[in-house]
């Protein structure tokens, strides 16, 4: 049979394509039917996200003993930080399913609250939290971050107290008492013989780890908190050009330029800011108690070098803590089981043995009060000079300050620091290195900073209309 | 001429395209007009806000900061990176240089390594302690030993990354161009006694100008769309004092992390007018350079 023969036998319509093409199409109907039918996966269970490893290994225990005993199962995944803060918003913004409970750390909150109230993708725990006695369980300020219009949208996992670590070492051995010091100016003092080429390679080192760039933004906030300032009050109200900022942003420009400079850009998770505290080129940091884990795990050649004491206050008497950082645990409004996820909430966030493993792995206190008189907390530890940290931060976590959950304060915290980043380069510029000459510049960058962000929040007509 | 296909038949063949053009670009286009008008809470909450988005950004200083930014870093791409490429270009296409083939491949290999990575390998470089200030402090008497590249010079440092990024890419166009300049022209303006100079302003330069001015015009939209360079050697922000925000990097900010998906479309649409400007004022200076 020829060819000719076989394509006789064929419809007329199929010489409209070539072989090839009739190929092709084929493969593309059939491929997009597959496509069509193929089934969606169901989830079973609770799906529960979280962003860190470390909670992973110690939820591991719980998530399996809720499994052994209770139904439905829990599916804990853990993604990077910014894949679940992208899925969670993506979700959140277009009601397509997520996970049924989230944990979310503190920066990447704010943005679930931009909206209308009622469109915020967590669920209100508000009143079961008192209504179940909860909410006096827990340290009130743990709240503050989870809060937004006078409604709570998570369960805290923290208290984040700030105490300061420093070279113990290095200060016995140059004959400082920095234990006895009480205020910041005190320390500024009391630091400046320390300042030199302590290593040898010609360069000067300095003491404290505080710079004026975005990646010390957090300590800025928390000094800033420590002072008695803000950049939101309770009721979201901005505070941002105020004495009090403008103190604290002066004082520490005042550290960072001129012939008294104690302070030097030493990061935290960086390798050169972990190389400058291994070799003694920096000497003192703020340390909310999660860093200490981080420390421990990231620079072990720092065992029984290292000691805490409470943050020098800004003035005599004053607050000698602050907070920085946290994470909180809350429900989709998606999910469909909103009743099983809470009591899995509960049954992992309240639990004793969470508590113990917060503290063992990585030195993070309860927020639940009632563990705080457990001894592990009294534990001495070899890495910090046998000190026990735990006592020591549940000690100035009754202290810790309120802190605002407004979807503004991201940005806010990025201008400010921006104010604080000029406020240097001034200081440069004009050779102005003390503080209260530095006060006019530094409130004038401040009412710039806030006429920038107060424009964010008079745009926001959701927020505008719920206020 | 009847082809035997019944009329249909292209329409059907190219409806694959037309459906995934309408689809994939036309609708989101239109559809980021409408969103341009609002303001948004993610695709669900929005309400109709008429030109507010735009009137907010004509007054924003942190946009016009982001257009200057972008504009100072597309000025440094066309007027030191492409001299530079076509510098580059007329020494590979020199007869008497060796290895031409060889570095024409060293040159153009910084292109093949991802941005991201660049902006990582760069990061480490102008960091405080990295190869730049730990090799000016040995070479430069009273060279400060800390310099804060990525706080001072931040513009500059994402230039430079960009530069060793593309310098290569660009050449490679300059080079196709100047493999065709007539020899002969060059020939007898050298028999008429014209020098290198003159030679390279009137025989080289009107030869590859066909090619030079899409090289720039490639280069001011790349320039314009100036984004994952920034965003990673910034450490996900615009960098001290937004010296590094870019305009797509604003617009990011705006619709993925805020969730102000009306704003990040009027930013696209105000970058997309401000494209338009400059690609027909390239267009007609090109023209004008013709005629």
């Amino acid at each position: 049979m020829s060819i000719k023969f076989l394509k006789r036998l064929l419809p007329d319509y199929l010489e409209y394509l070539s072989a090839g093409g009739w190929i092709i199409l084929s493969l593309a109907v059939c491929s997009a039917i597959a496509v069509m039918c193929w089934p969606i996966p169901h989830r079973e269970g609770l799906q529960f996200w979280i962003f860190s490893y470390s909670h992973e290994t110690l939820y591991v225990g719980k998530v399996e003993e809720w499994n052994r005993d209770r139904q439905p199962q829990v599916n804990m995944s853990l993604l990077s930080n910014e894949a679940l803060q992208q899925r969670m918003l993506a979700s959140f913004l277009t009601d397509t399913p997520a996970a049924d409970l989230i944990e979310v750390e503190r920066n990447f909150v704010p943005q679930v609250f931009t909206g209308p109230i009622e469109d915020v993708g967590f669920v209100d725990l508000t009143d079961r939290l008192h209504e179940e006695g909860i909410y006096e369980q827990i340290n009130e300020p743990s709240f503050g971050p989870w809060t937004s219009r006078g409604r709570i949208f998570g369960l805290p996992h923290d208290v984040h107290p700030v105490m300061l670590a420093y070279r113990a070492d290095v200060f016995e051995e140059a004959g400082i008492d920095i234990e006895s010091v009480q205020t910041w100016d005190e320390f500024a003092q009391v630091v400046l013989p320390l300042v030199g080429d302590r290593n040898g390679d010609t360069i000067p080192d300095y003491v404290i780890s505080m710079w004026a760039t975005g990646s010390f933004r957090d300590q800025l906030e928390a000094l800033i908190l420590q002072a008695g300032g803000a950049l939101f009050d309770e009721h979201e109200q901005m505070h941002i050009n105020t004495e009090v900022n403008a103190h604290v942003i002066a004082t520490l420009v005042s550290w960072m330029v001129g012939p008294n400079r104690i302070a030097v850009d030493a990061g935290e998770f960086s390798a050169q800011g972990n190389k400058m505290r291994l070799d003694g080129r920096v000497l003192v940091a703020m340390m909310p108690d999660w860093l200490c884990g981080v420390w421990q795990l990231d620079m072990p050649g720092l065992e029984g070098k290292i000691k805490l004491m409470p943050l020098p206050a800004w003035e005599p008497g004053g607050r000698r803590t602050s907070v920085w950082g946290g994470t909180m645990l809350g429900m989709a409004k998606m999910s469909e089981d909103q009743e099983n996820a809470w009591t899995f909430a509960k049954h992992l966030y309240l639990s004793e043995e969470l508590a113990e493993g917060l503290y063992r792995s990585n030195y993070i206190i309860s927020p639940v009060k009632s563990y705080w008189d457990r001894p592990f907390y009294d534990e001495p530890s070899d890495y910090f000079s046998g000190q026990a940290p735990g006592r020591l931060f549940i000690n100035l976590a009754p202290d810790v300050p309120v802190r605002t959950s407004s979807p503004f304060n991201t940005f806010a915290k990025d201008r400010v620091s921006n104010a604080m980043f000029l406020l240097k380069e001034y200081a440069l510029k004009n050779q102005v290195y003390d503080r209260e000459d530095l006060m006019d510049e530094a409130r004038r960058l401040l009412a710039d900073a806030e006429k920038l962000v107060r424009r964010q929040v008079e745009e926001n007509v959701f927020l505008r209309s719920q206020q | 001429m009847n082809s035997g296909y019944p009329k249909w038949t292209p329409y059907v063949l190219i409806s694959p395209f037309v459906v995934i053009f309408a689809v994939f670009m036309v609708y989101p286009m239109l559809y980021s007009v409408v969103l341009a008008v609002q303001q948004t809470f993610g695709p669900k909450t929005s309400t109709f806000v008429g030109l507010q988005n735009f009137k907010y950004l004509l007054t924003d200083p942190m946009f016009w900061k982001a257009v200057r930014n972008t504009f100072v870093f597309a000025a440094g791409s066309v007027f030191i990176q492409l001299p530079l490429s076509l510098g580059l270009a007329m020494l590979l296409n020199h007869e008497k240089v060796r290895g031409r083939v060889f570095f024409r491949m060293i040159f153009f290999s910084p292109s093949l390594v991802g941005t991201v990575f660049i902006a990582i390998m760069f990061g480490l470089m102008f960091d405080r302690e990295g190869l730049v200030n730990v090799t000016f402090y040995q070479l430069i008497p009273g060279y400060p030993a800390e310099f804060p590249w990525l706080e001072r010079f931040v513009m500059g440092s994402l230039i430079i990354a960009a530069m060793w990024q593309f310098t290569g890419f660009n050449m490679i166009y300059f080079l196709a161009a100047l493999q065709n300049v007539s020899k002969d022209l060059s020939e007898a303006a050298m028999v008429d006694g014209a020098g290198p100079w003159p030679r390279f302003l009137n025989v080289t330069i009107p030869a590859i100008k066909p090619v030079a001015s899409f090289v720039v015009l490639l280069s001011l939209i790349g320039s314009f769309q100036l984004f994952e360079l920034a965003f990673v050697l910034l450490n996900n922000s615009g960098g001290p004092d937004d010296q590094g925000l870019t305009v797509v990097m604003y617009l990011y900010q705006n619709g993925f992390i805020s969730g102000r998906l009306g704003k990040a479309s009027a930013i696209g649409w105000m970058l997309a007018v401000l494209l338009m400007v400059f690609a027909v004022i390239q267009h007609r200076v090109a023209k004008a350079s013709e005629n």
